[in-house]
């Protein structure tokens, strides 16, 4: 009788810590997009002074300049899911990559003092943010390792937690890297 | 970066013509340490005769060695150490500079004990700290210094032995580290401390070793990154996850990794309030030429020029002059 007891009272421990041990990944997981998201707001934070000092020296390229300001404003509205934050940021790594090469035309612009702090500053929090990114990647693996392994598999599937989705480069910023296709054409 | 076959040239035309003369000097005070060693020799044999032939005590065996210590230390600090350093301030410093003309070279001068207890690669603390051949300047846009560096740990064990006035504890000294320190400006500004360690649990044990290497929290939270050739041959421990991958870009690891190869020994990095150290332990003492082999032979005095050319190398595998992260250029040391 004791030893039944005894039997079930280790199963209930294990099955109590397994449990934790995969709330704790899963909150890891919140935890490294909550990351992303502190930076991507770094980000947002850097592009009116950015905007700013490259108006007056950028006449012909007010375009690219309005997008990013509109794609700034959608990223600023509450209530984004994970999926649109992560769209949203790709739009707006395309268009500020695409400011960037822009300026290669504008000399002045780019021997301005204040420029290039900003443009340190954005080439900083663009490292950071693919730091973060690589941080959530491993703390999505770790969380899908728990999910497929045995014990855990088991619980997870009990408590219907789903794998997750890597971060991964979108096909745009793929594209930007293709050097092959661009002499192609 | 110079090649072999510059220093090859600068060897001939600038080098050796002081070589020539240091030769001379070498072959001289050489001349004078043989007799001394077979006095010694023949005074430890006679006296170990008398010892066994009268049957004395081992223990006056202490005085031929004392003598024979004083006269070889007497030879050592009168002939031997100004040989020594005249080497190191005519081909050293000249060495040095060809490497690189932004370098200076200090014989005694070493990195000082503060950024070798900043860079926080080795727990003990160094109580007996020296060392000397520091090297130090800019390479581009960084600002880099090295020296050889002996670092000890003195520990105080056991129980108070004797009475009164003579009480004393017993006292150990471990080694931490014996090797060539080097510090460098990092190219991006960081608060958080990332270390970097030669792995050995994860090489013997796999996924276990990597377990046990969680565990051991007093270096930060162990960073697992997605680099595996660089996991192999490393384990990384850092106050932040986030702020240890923005140090050790994808890039970076793999040039670390590579730089690693080519030195083929262990390496222990840290990033600490944006600087990068590196320590690369050496048996050998850095910079001192035998007294028993010819100092006019280039391949000598090219090892001399690799060694340098290693660390001095570091700023360029490990990409250091690429400064496209930082808002400001490096700030002059206040003199």
């Amino acid at each position: 009788m004791v030893g039944i007891a005894i039997a079930i009272a280790v199963v209930l421990v294990l099955l109590v810590l397994l449990f934790n041990s995969l709330v704790s990944k899963k909150n890891r997981v919140l935890n490294a997009f909550a990351g992303i998201d502190v930076l991507l707001k770094k980000r947002n934070d850097l592009i009116p002074n950015l905007i700013a000092s490259v108006k007056q020296y950028m006449q012909h390229e007010q375009g690219v300049l309005t997008r990013i300001t509109e794609i700034r404003t959608r990223a600023l509205e509450g209530g984004l899911s994970d999926d649109a934050k992560v769209e949203i940021d790709n739009e707006m790594v395309g268009a500020l990559r695409g400011l960037m090469v822009a300026v290669e035309n504008y000399p002045q612009l780019k021997a301005n003092e204040n420029f290039l702090q900003l443009q340190a500053a954005l080439n900083e929090v663009e490292e950071q943010i693919s730091a973060a990114r690589r941080n959530y990647n491993a703390t999505v693996l770790e969380y899908n390792n728990a999910l497929e392994m045995i014990p855990t598999n088991m619980i997870a599937a009990m408590m219907q937690y789903r794998t997750k989705m890597f971060f991964e480069a979108t096909e745009k910023e793929r594209a930007v890297v293709d050097v092959k296709s661009g002499f192609e054409s | 970066m110079k090649t072999s076959e510059d220093f090859a040239h600068y060897y001939e035309t600038d080098i050796k013509p002081d070589l020539m003369l240091l030769e001379e000097k070498r072959l001289h005070i050489k001349k004078k340490l043989m007799p001394l060693i077979f006095l010694c020799a023949a005074l430890l044999i006679v006296s170990l005769g008398l010892v066994a032939y009268f049957h004395i005590s081992i223990q006056w065996m202490m005085i031929p060695l004392l003598i024979c210590a004083v006269v070889i230390g007497g030879w050592y600090m009168t002939f031997y150490r100004q040989f020594l350093s005249q080497f190191k301030e005519q081909v050293i410093q000249k060495i040095v500079r060809f490497v690189d003309p932004g370098l200076t070279y200090a014989q005694t001068g070493c990195v000082p004990k503060s950024l070798f207890t900043e860079s926080r690669l080795f727990q003990d603390r160094a109580d007996r700290y020296e060392g000397d051949d520091l090297v130090s300047g800019t390479i581009g846009k960084t600002e880099i210094q090295f020296s050889e560096i002996n670092a000890k740990h003195v520990e105080t064990t056991g129980r108070e032995q004797g009475t009164g006035s003579q009480k004393k504890r017993k006292t150990e000294t471990y080694p931490i580290f014996k090797g060539l320190f080097f510090v460098a400006d990092f190219n991006k500004d960081f608060s958080h401390t990332t270390i970097v360690l030669p792995d050995k649990a994860e090489k013997l044990f796999g996924r276990i070793g990597q377990k046990l290497q969680g565990l051991n929290r007093s270096k930060g939270e162990l960073i697992q990154l997605e680099d595996p050739e660089f996991e192999k041959l490393f384990v990384v421990y850092g106050e932040d996850q986030i702020a240890a991958r923005y140090v050790l870009s994808t890039s970076l690891m793999q040039r670390i990794a590579d730089f690693r190869k080519r030195v083929g020994q262990d390496l222990f990095l840290s990033f600490v309030a944006s600087k990068l150290f590196v320590a690369i332990p050496y048996a050998k003492a850095l910079f001192e030429p035998s007294l028993f082999k010819t100092l006019v032979d280039i391949e000598n005095i090219k090892a001399y020029f690799q060694d340098l050319q290693l660390a001095v190398g570091i700023v360029e595998d490990l990409n250091l002059n690429t400064r496209i992260w930082k808002k400001e250029p490096p700030k002059e040391e206040a003199k």
